[in-house]
């Protein structure tokens, strides 16, 4: 019967030591596996649930597939795949052997290796091996030949000349993993070899590696002598090599092998595109240590293969930008075995392990995540660690304030809220208010599209042709606020929340619709993946997909055949994130238009760069930006006319990329909206839609005539004004006419609240609540002021830096307290909070109605009020507010309390008691040093220190801090500085276009220079 | 109870524009307001800074001589409180400066008089002084009264009056004024002169920008030339400073610094991103050259022109030679 002995000619001494090694390296191996899973079981609990048994079926298919591995690198994919199956028929034919001698002979007495299934066997195993041999042999080839960069681990991107000394490790590592296999492999066809040399079954040709090997080795003079040498020294070598390989899986890069099995089950199809929230339970907001990831991000950690797709696809990676994501996952993995998944002591993760600008250099584009072939979850990992830097407020000062930016107005360009709606203002139909009136889609515009003029553009565009096309659309106009999706990626959870929770209540407060559109990528995914976690939302459609439609029904026809040559960036939200590759090439096809791919397409794509807040952070100098390396790319296929996107942030990234990377002349950079606009020719459609010329004249110079009348209404109020000023608002004293000077402004009386014993020093810091006020408004029936409802509110940025000048203070004297003032309405508690949030210990709010547009002296006599009864021993407040800036009530605050001050300071030095050493700036830079003696006021200019950030979360958290409210009816209708006669627009300045050579223009212009500078 | 008393400002023995200023803004309401129109000089030698001072309107020049020339917020409250006293000025006229914030809504809030800063037109309405200052950033104006009030304490925008050209024939009266019982409040430590080396956008007044329009990194020289020449701050837009043109200092925009100060901004070859609007639109007068006659850049522009950039400045630079 065709089988074969296995333990040829091996003693029972030998016998008992090979199965005393062999089970000792299953019980090795065994340990080092559940060593790993002790370490995972110490990892938090996952944020988002995870649905194993689709990721069985999924992991089983991928790997059997091997599409992971053949995925932007189809060598890789081929090596791996032979390693792979001729692994695997390998362990599966020693499994079978060791499943007949060790379970069913002994057991059962039943035997099956032998006969036929022996000689298939035979002949799959010698298949398999050469399958393995020449798999490796490749990999080595690749690894050796063509230095690709992703497998260097140099990190040149951060100007680093030499391997960090792991990274040699990892280099030793793989060279060893592919060797040893090698070895191992090559050691089993010589044993064959050998065996059939000197045995010679009839049915050795069932094993024709084997055979040939041993025909050579017999060519080159080996007899039955010498093999039965090699065939004990190698049986020996070959199987205690085998028992060494197993024992070293857990330990090197060989336990991708169990690793990535366990990360491609537990792969979250969604990452990214529907982030975790923040697990308040957990007692702290996203990762500052090892131990405060979850278990499947330390099986992440263990799974990488160190394979560089990642790395390659990185943009950031690509531009030199301090972040890889391999190196970053790799400096974690090394990070958690040495901890085991407890917290380490005397080692800070970000700072030491991972830099915080390798957190913000991620655009969050998901490339990584997407190419990754086991199943990583990069950006999930960065999200983490980037949650703990807001919370700590460590991030880079311009994305700080673009954060507090959003928070005040609902938008990122610091633009007023009710501009959202402004670019419909040049539309020839008017565009409904959703909140007015039904219809049938709701427009999410989003924040580029709402305020960037090139984008707005795009959105007149689309209106156009939705309109055309019969769609019946609303918007939310002002109601609207930036979808968040950015503001969760940067890692301002709370922020995300509250704009969720906004857009949610305008969406449900708004009369019907049935479903949403956006041009928006972003807004896309935060609203479709994220949105329904937190309440019902309509479906979302992006508007390449609603045109695409609209072309295949027939409701959109091309008149013009564009017959342009076009490239097609796809943006990453729309699909790497949600999969949508093919309507917007749909669309580009039904307008006659060549599609030219770009090398990176599809889920290739390369990120602009603006992606995960980047857009708000400036670009570290020196370097290629993604954007421009994309440019790159389109320029290099052969004469294309444009280059198409379809999302707002593209569209200005790479408008200005163009530019930058030398390539205005090569191609166009367009939105797909406008191509079809041109394609359906658009502009010549005068549609029974579009109203009427005649309507349109009439319509115009009514704007006219209403401009006009409103022109002299100025003076109409100014003469009404007049007539009131005999009898001002504020009566006069009886006694002011016969006074030259009434003698010094006192302290309001306010009635007493309870104020703490004093423990430390107390530092009193007078905030504002400061008025922000967009381009349009309208005045108050008085004409004294703008309507309040045109008004949106912040803190003012100079009380900011006094504010964080005070919290300084007290906590370099390790002791005491800081008291926030403010003289506001109800609303300025949206300020106090934040204050407190920020670190303020207590916060006190004076007011009553007659307050309202109150002058310095005024509110300096209220905050003095506070002053009498908190006795601090010092007071900060701003130079100013940016509403009013009067840059007075600080000193008139001073002098009424009798107190030395100082105004404008940029430096403080205060000794705890009695002295203070102080910094002024005068103008053109000079500074004036002086010291004076404490208590005292000071008024504190921006740039003094960086104020603290206080995210959404801290702020709903500070409500619990004490806030008083104190009564300041005893200041209604007493003397203050001025009195308002009127308010008033200046004239406003329109571009007054010079026309001529520019030579006449110069002459024109230099005239206007001698006047003005 | 009459007149108008003007406060001088000096620094490190300079008279400063801001002077002139207020001396010019006083005698434009002098006739309806009623003289004299007084200056008071604070300094260790005040009698240095008369000559400068004695312009055509000014009546009387009261000079105090104190001990240090240095400014002192309280010596120079204190100087204008008894000054005020003394003569009983209807109005008293000092500079919305750092020095002038320093002490000036300290004597208003002690005479308890009137008291507006930054104000930028003055005017007189049935004998009473009515002043002109901005809210909310500057997009509207605030017309302010002073019903009832004795004294009247103003802060001038600098920059904004003219100050009169001709020497005026002031007399001259030393004034003592007995500081002892004022006490050494502050401690006057040093002066440190600014770092010369690098821009200061946000407080450039002028400012000649750059932006893509310029078209190659060659000619960025003849552009800090121009802007040498005409007294401008060189500013430029996102694109030329991460291109390392110029460094990240004279980027003006959302990403680099809000030109704050700034009354006349002169673009050049910028289209005006949203970005970069944020850190200029605000400036008093925008003068925008650039090819394309649809960028945003005009929409804040108060002058524009679509004329070739290297064209136009060389033309520019001819007007100025």
């Amino acid at each position: 019967m065709e089988t074969r002995e296995l333990f040829w000619e091996i003693g029972p001494t030998a016998y008992v030591v090979f199965y005393a090694v062999a089970y000792s390296v299953i019980a090795f191996f065994l340990w080092s596996v559940l060593r790993h899973i002790l370490k995972y079981r110490r990892g938090a609990s996952h944020p988002l649930p995870v649905d194993v048994w689709a990721g069985i079926g999924r992991m089983i298919r991928e790997v059997l597939s091997q599409r992971p591995a053949f995925r932007r690198d189809r060598f890789a994919g081929h090596g791996h795949t032979q390693i792979f199956y001729g692994f695997v028929l390998l362990f599966i034919g020693t499994s079978i052997i060791t499943l007949e001698y060790e379970i069913t002979e002994p057991l059962f007495g039943f035997t099956f290796w032998q006969g036929g299934f022996y000689l298939v066997f035979s002949l799959v195993m010698d298949i398999a091996g050469v399958a393995l041999i020449a798999g490796l042999i490749f990999m080595i080839w690749r690894r050796a030949g063509f230095r690709l960069a992703k497998l260097e681990y140099r990190r040149s991107y951060r100007g680093e000349a030499e391997l960090r000394p792991p990274a040699r490790g990892w280099r030793r590592e793989d060279w060893l993993f592919v060797g040893v296999l090698l070895l191992i492999t090559v050691t089993g066809f010589l044993q064959e070899a050998v065996r059939l040399s000197m045995d010679q079954p009839p049915w050795q040709a069932w094993s024709p590696v084997g055979l040939g090997l041993a025909r050579v080795l017999e060519g080159l003079g080996m007899d039955a002598e010498g093999a039965a040498a090699v065939r004990s020294a190698n049986w020996w070598f070959h199987g205690m090599l085998s028992l060494a390989f197993i024992a070293a899986i857990p330990w090197y890069k060989a336990k991708h092998m169990i690793a990535a099995l366990g990360s491609l089950v537990i792969r979250d199809p969604k990452v990214l595109s529907r982030l975790p929230r923040v697990d308040e339970e957990a007692g702290h907001v996203g990762v500052a240590s090892i131990e405060q990831f979850s278990w499947k991000d330390a099986l992440n950690f263990d799974a990488c293969i160190r394979c560089g797709k990642c790395h390659e696809a990185c943009p950031a990676t690509t531009v030199g930008a301090p972040l890889s994501p391999r190196d970053l996952i790799l400096d974690l993995r090394e990070h958690n075995d040495a901890a085991q998944g407890r917290a380490p002591e005397g080692v800070s993760l970000i700072g030491d392990i991972i830099d915080p600008e390798t957190l913000w250099a991620c655009t969050s584009c998901g490339a990584c995540s997407e190419v990754c072939p086991v199943g990583i979850e990069h950006p999930a990992i960065i999200l983490q660690m980037r949650r703990h830097l807001v919370e700590q407020g460590e991030m880079d000062p311009q994305l700080q304030s673009t954060l507090d930016t959003v928070a005040n107005l609902g938008n990122s360009f610091g633009e007023n809220p009710r501009k959202r709606g402004a670019w419909t203002k040049d539309l020839e139909f008017p565009v409904k208010d959703i909140r007015e009136e039904p219809a049938d889609v709701l427009w999410f515009v989003g924040d580029y599209a709402s305020f960037d003029p090139r984008n707005q553009k795009v959105n007149q565009t689309v209106a156009r042709l939705l309109r055309s096309a019969g769609i019946d659309f609303a918007l939310l106009y002002e109601g609207e606020r930036t979808a968040g999706n950015d503001i969760r990626r940067v890692g301002e959870e709370g922020l995300f929340e509250s704009l969720v929770e906004h857009n949610l209540d305008q969406m449900n407060g708004a009369k019907k619709f049935s479903w949403i559109i956006t041009t928006d990528p972003h807004s896309y995914n935060t609203i479709k993946n994220e949105y329904p976690e937190f309440g019902e939302v309509a479906p979302i459609r992006h508007y390449s997909a609603v045109l695409a439609e609209l072309f295949e029904t027939g409701k959109l026809k091309p008149i013009k055949p564009l017959g342009k040559r076009v490239t097609f960036h796809d943006p990453c939200y729309l699909g790497r994130l949600n999969g949508e590759y093919e309507a917007s090439r749909a669309v580009l096809r039904a307008i006659g238009c060549e599609l030219v791919e770009m090398p990176r397409n599809r889920d290739n794509s390369f990120c602009c760069g603006a992606g995960g807040g980047r857009i708000w952070m400036p670009d570290p100098p020196g370097l290629e930006r993604p954007s421009e390396n994309r440019m790159h790319e389109a320029a290099a296929l052969d004469d294309i006319d444009y280059f198409v996107t379809c999302c707002p942030k593209d569209l200005t990234m790479f408008e200005d990329a163009r530019k930058t990377s030398g390539h205005e002349k090569d191609f166009v950079v367009t939105d797909l909206a406008e191509l079809v606009a041109e394609a359906i020719e658009l502009e010549s459609i005068p549609l029974k839609d579009v109203p009427s010329l005649v309507e349109r004249i009439t319509d115009a110079v009514a704007n006219q005539i209403a401009a006009v009348e409103a022109a002299p209404a100025a003076p109409a109020v100014a003469t009404e004004v007049e007539a009131t000023t005999a009898r001002p608002p504020t009566p006069p004293e009886p006694a002011a006419e016969a006074a030259w000077s009434p003698g010094p402004v006192t302290a309001a009386e306010l009635p007493p609240y309870e104020v703490p014993a004093k423990e430390g020093p107390r530092i009193m810091v007078a905030v504002k609540h400061v008025a922000v006020l967009g381009d349009e408004y309208a005045f108050t029936e008085d004409g004294r002021d703008v309507q309040e409802d045109y008004l949106d509110h912040a803190l003012n940025e100079w009380d900011d830096a006094a504010l964080e000048e005070a919290l300084l203070t007290v906590e370099r004297a390790g002791a005491g307290e800081v008291v926030a003032v403010t003289v506001g309405p109800e609303g300025a508690e949206a300020t106090l909070r934040k204050v407190l949030a920020k670190g303020a210990h207590r916060a006190v709010r004076v007011w009553n109605d007659s307050l309202v547009g109150a002058d310095p002296v005024t509110v300096a006599r209220a905050l003095a009020g506070v002053a009498v009864q908190e006795q601090p021993d010092l007071i900060f407040t701003g130079v100013q507010s940016s509403d009013h800036a009067h840059g007075a009530t600080g000193t008139v605050l001073a002098r009424i309390l009798r107190l030395p001050y100082a105004a404008v300071v940029i430096y403080v030095e205060w000794d705890g008691a009695s002295k203070l050493v102080v910094t002024r700036e005068l103008e053109g830079g000079v500074r004036h040093r002086f010291e004076l003696p404490s208590p005292a006021v000071l008024t504190v200019q921006t740039g003094i220190n960086t104020p603290r950030y206080a995210t959404m979360r801290m702020i709903k958290q500070a409500k619990d801090k004490p806030l008083v409210v104190v009564d300041g009816s005893s200041l209604a209708g007493t003397p203050a500085g001025y009195v308002v006669r009127r308010m008033y627009t200046p004239p406003k300045s329109q571009a007054e276009m010079l026309e001529g050579s520019a030579e006449e223009v110069a002459a024109a212009i230099a005239k206007i220079i001698r006047e003005k500078r | 109870m009459a007149g108008i008393l003007a406060i001088a400002e000096h620094i490190r023995g300079e008279l400063r524009d801001i002077t002139g200023e207020l001396i010019g803004a006083a005698v434009s309401v002098k006739d309806q307001l009623g003289g004299p129109l007084m200056v008071a000089v604070i300094g260790d030698d005040p009698g240095a800074f008369v000559a400068k001072i004695d312009l055509e309107g000014v009546d009387e020049i009261l000079t105090v001589s104190v001990d240090s020339s240095d400014f002192d917020a309280t010596v120079y409250e204190e100087v204008t409180c008894r000054l005020g006293t003394l003569r009983q000025p209807r109005v008293i006229l000092v500079g919305h400066t750092i020095n002038g914030m320093a002490f000036a809504p300290a004597v208003a809030a002690r005479l308890g008089g009137g008291l507006a800063t930054d104000v930028f037109a003055l005017d007189v309405d049935n004998g009473e002084i009515v002043a002109t200052r901005g809210a909310y950033g500057g997009k509207v104006n605030l017309e302010l009264g002073f019903p009832g009030k004795g004294v009247v304490t103003l802060m001038l925008r600098g920059a904004t009056f003219k100050a009169p050209e001709a020497a005026g024939s002031a007399t001259v009266t030393p004034v003592e004024v007995d500081l002892a019982g004022l006490g050494g409040v502050s401690t006057h430590l040093d002066y440190t002169d600014a770092p010369t080396a690098d821009v200061d956008i946000t407080k450039a007044e002028f400012i000649l920008a750059i932006g893509r329009g310029i078209q190659n990194e060659e000619n960025v020289p003849r552009f800090a030339a121009l802007a040498e020449q005409l007294g401008a701050t060189l500013g430029c837009s996102r694109p030329i400073a991460d291109a390392g043109w110029l460094p990240k200092a004279h980027q003006v925009g959302q990403s680099g610094t809000v030109a704050t100060a700034c009354k006349l901004y002169l673009a050049l070859g910028i289209s005006g991103a949203v970005q970069h609007l944020f850190g200029m639109k605000q400036a008093d007068t925008i003068i925008a050259i650039n090819t394309d006659s649809d960028a945003p850049i005009f929409n804040v522009a108060t002058y524009g022109a679509c004329t070739d950039v290297l064209e136009f400045a060389d033309a520019l630079e001819k007007q100025f030679n």
